[in-house]
């Protein structure tokens, strides 16, 4: 298990979840998120995190869609 | 630690016969973000067991399987109804019809409205999405001025059409609602003011105060033909300037309460304004071909079809071609397409009936040809085909079952030759092949030929391109 102190502020993405849609890449305030090169189960290139930048503002679960694509873990 | 994720939904989907976590919404799409913030306001009130939600038909329908609390399922545009017999009867919950603008704009638009009329004690959350989404993006009665849909592909014309219908401002005319309010989910500004008006409902109908609607706005990707980002955009730039967004009654904070006067006064009768010049039917369809009717002929026993396939593979256009042909030779011909509500993958079938004297029914229960393009399909129609019948199937779906005593099974390579022959859309000219070779349509080569490149009127270079390749596949087959 993760420790509280340890953890960092990040979006945790289901990529087989997502379906590539860039909502939340347009509307992340701090341009975090990028879609990726690679393909998830469905096909689609989802979205990955960019590995810093994150202020878990939690604004890529609202713009999103799918209920279980993103969500963000505060430290 | 604190993680924001989604409350009040279901961890898995039992929907299509399997578990999955993802929605059938489109990419984009603004129901999915309005079905997560549902559910999310009745999770934090703690609303999740005394919530009554009244499904709609259309693009919404499956909220049973993802919102966690009480369901029923209402017929199309009959939600309202239904909630206020579900209202009634259980004074003590919390009861939601979602519906679309299909479902409450124009079928339903009078059970909703006198819902609202009698004040019933439940709220109403209405998509509006500018479009009919679920059955391919026809007009809707909120389709906006000049917009292109697939039954107004030269724009919506207000004289023939009528103006986009504004449910909110309708809505503000009755006297008995207590809440109404329009919002969109455009973007993150917006989303989070929809959240707060879905909470606000919710805080109305916890202490039944009465009727409510919330309008929402959301964008519809798919059906117009535009990304996520730019259907967004759409959404604010001309849909608001439609629909101007904000709360039109709170009876509690005093906003927008009606008396009992009306609104305006009515003007005397004597000043009656010009009615707008409607065009006749004669002038609409003025250039449109005239179709000759078809010709009785008993000697032309009735030959039943039906195609199966993935949505995308072109069977319900096959079965077209099939029927177009029929009409050429003056056959009587039906052509009943079945699909479900996913606009992107999903199985599609369609029925054909071409006979020589007219026909009863459109639907085909025992096929005497049946095409099969992927393994669902064949699995559930192979058993139906009637003795002495054809099973033609591509040869990428595994024949797991055999069919029925006396049926021929013809495993044709379709989607493979599609893609050597360099057109891999084709798979379904590949099948016209297959037909024709078996000679089991009862149809006229040339017609059936004439009749795939009538189905590419519109690109006429595909057409040629195609018939080319069914000559070359019908060369192949032995």
């Amino acid at each position: 298990m993760v420790n509280d102190e340890t953890v960092v502020t990040h979006p945790a993405i289901e990529e087989d979840s997502c379906k590539g849609c860039g909502r939340c890449v347009a509307a992340c305030p701090r341009g975090c998120l990028e879609m990726k090169t690679t393909l998830n189960k469905m096909g689609i290139k989802p979205v990955g995190y960019k590995g810093e930048g994150c202020i878990g503002c939690a604004i890529c679960f609202y713009n999103c869609p799918e209920p279980y694509a993103i969500k963000v873990v505060k430290a | 630690m604190k993680v924001v994720e989604q409350k009040g939904m279901y961890q898995k989907f039992p929907r299509s016969g399997k578990d999955t976590r993802v929605t059938h919404y489109c990419p984009g799409c603004g129901h999915g973000i309005v079905n997560k913030l549902v559910a999310e306001c009745c999770a934090e009130m703690g609303l999740q067991d005394q919530t009554i939600f009244v499904d709609p038909v259309g693009c919404g329908v499956f909220t049973y399987y993802y919102w966690d609390a009480a369901h029923i399922s209402a017929a199309h545009g009959r939600a309202s109804a239904v909630a206020t017999g579900s209202c009634r009867a259980r004074p003590d919950a919390v009861t939601i019809a979602y519906q679309g603008d299909g479902d409450l704009g124009a079928i339903g638009f009078n059970n909703a409205f006198q819902a609202a009329s009698r004040g019933e004690n439940f709220a109403c959350i209405f998509i509006n999405n500018s479009l009919y989404g679920m059955t391919g993006g026809q007009m809707a009665p909120t389709t906006l001025e000049g917009e292109k849909t697939t039954t107004t592909p030269f724009g919506r014309d207000p004289d023939v059409t009528g103006h986009p219908l504004h449910v909110c401002e309708v809505f503000g005319q009755l006297q008995a609602p207590v809440y109404i309010a329009r919002t969109s989910v455009a973007d993150t500004k917006r989303i989070m003011q929809t959240k707060q008006a879905i909470r606000r409902v919710f805080e109305l109908q916890k202490e039944h105060k009465g009727y409510c609607v919330l309008e929402i706005l959301a964008p519809c990707p798919t059906n117009l033909r535009m990304d996520a980002l730019k259907a967004a955009q759409f959404c604010m730039n001309e849909m608001e300037r439609e629909f101007p967004l904000g709360t039109f009654r709170d009876v509690e904070k005093n906003i927008g309460v009606v008396e009992s006067a009306p609104a305006t006064e009515p003007s005397p009768l004597l000043q009656v304004k010009a009615v707008p010049q409607v065009k006749s039917c004669a002038e609409l369809f003025a250039e449109k071909t005239v179709v000759p009717p078809a010709e009785n002929d008993p000697s032309f026993s009735e030959i039943r079809f039906k195609f199966a396939g993935f949505g995308g593979q072109g069977i319900l256009s096959l079965g077209l071609t099939v029927a177009e042909a029929a009409r050429l030779e003056k056959r009587h011909t039906l052509w009943f397409p079945s699909y479900g509500p996913e606009q992107r993958g999903g199985s599609a079938s369609c029925s054909v009936v071409v006979s020589g004297t007219p026909i009863g029914s459109p639907t085909v229960e025992h096929p005497d040809v049946l095409v099969c393009m992927n393994q669902p399909s064949y699995e559930r129609f192979v058993g139906d085909v009637r003795k002495g019948g054809t099973v033609i199937v591509d040869a990428t779906v595994p024949v797991t079952r055999q069919p029925p005593e006396g049926v021929k099974l013809v495993v044709w390579p379709a989607i493979k030759m599609a893609e050597d022959f360099g057109v891999p859309k084709a798979a379904n000219t590949m099948m016209l092949a297959a037909l024709i070779k078996l000679a089991c349509t009862g149809l006229k080569d040339e017609n059936l030929e004439q009749a795939l490149v009538a189905s590419f009127a519109k690109k006429p270079e595909l057409g040629v391109k195609n018939l080319e390749i069914l000559r070359k596949a019908e060369a192949t087959l032995v």
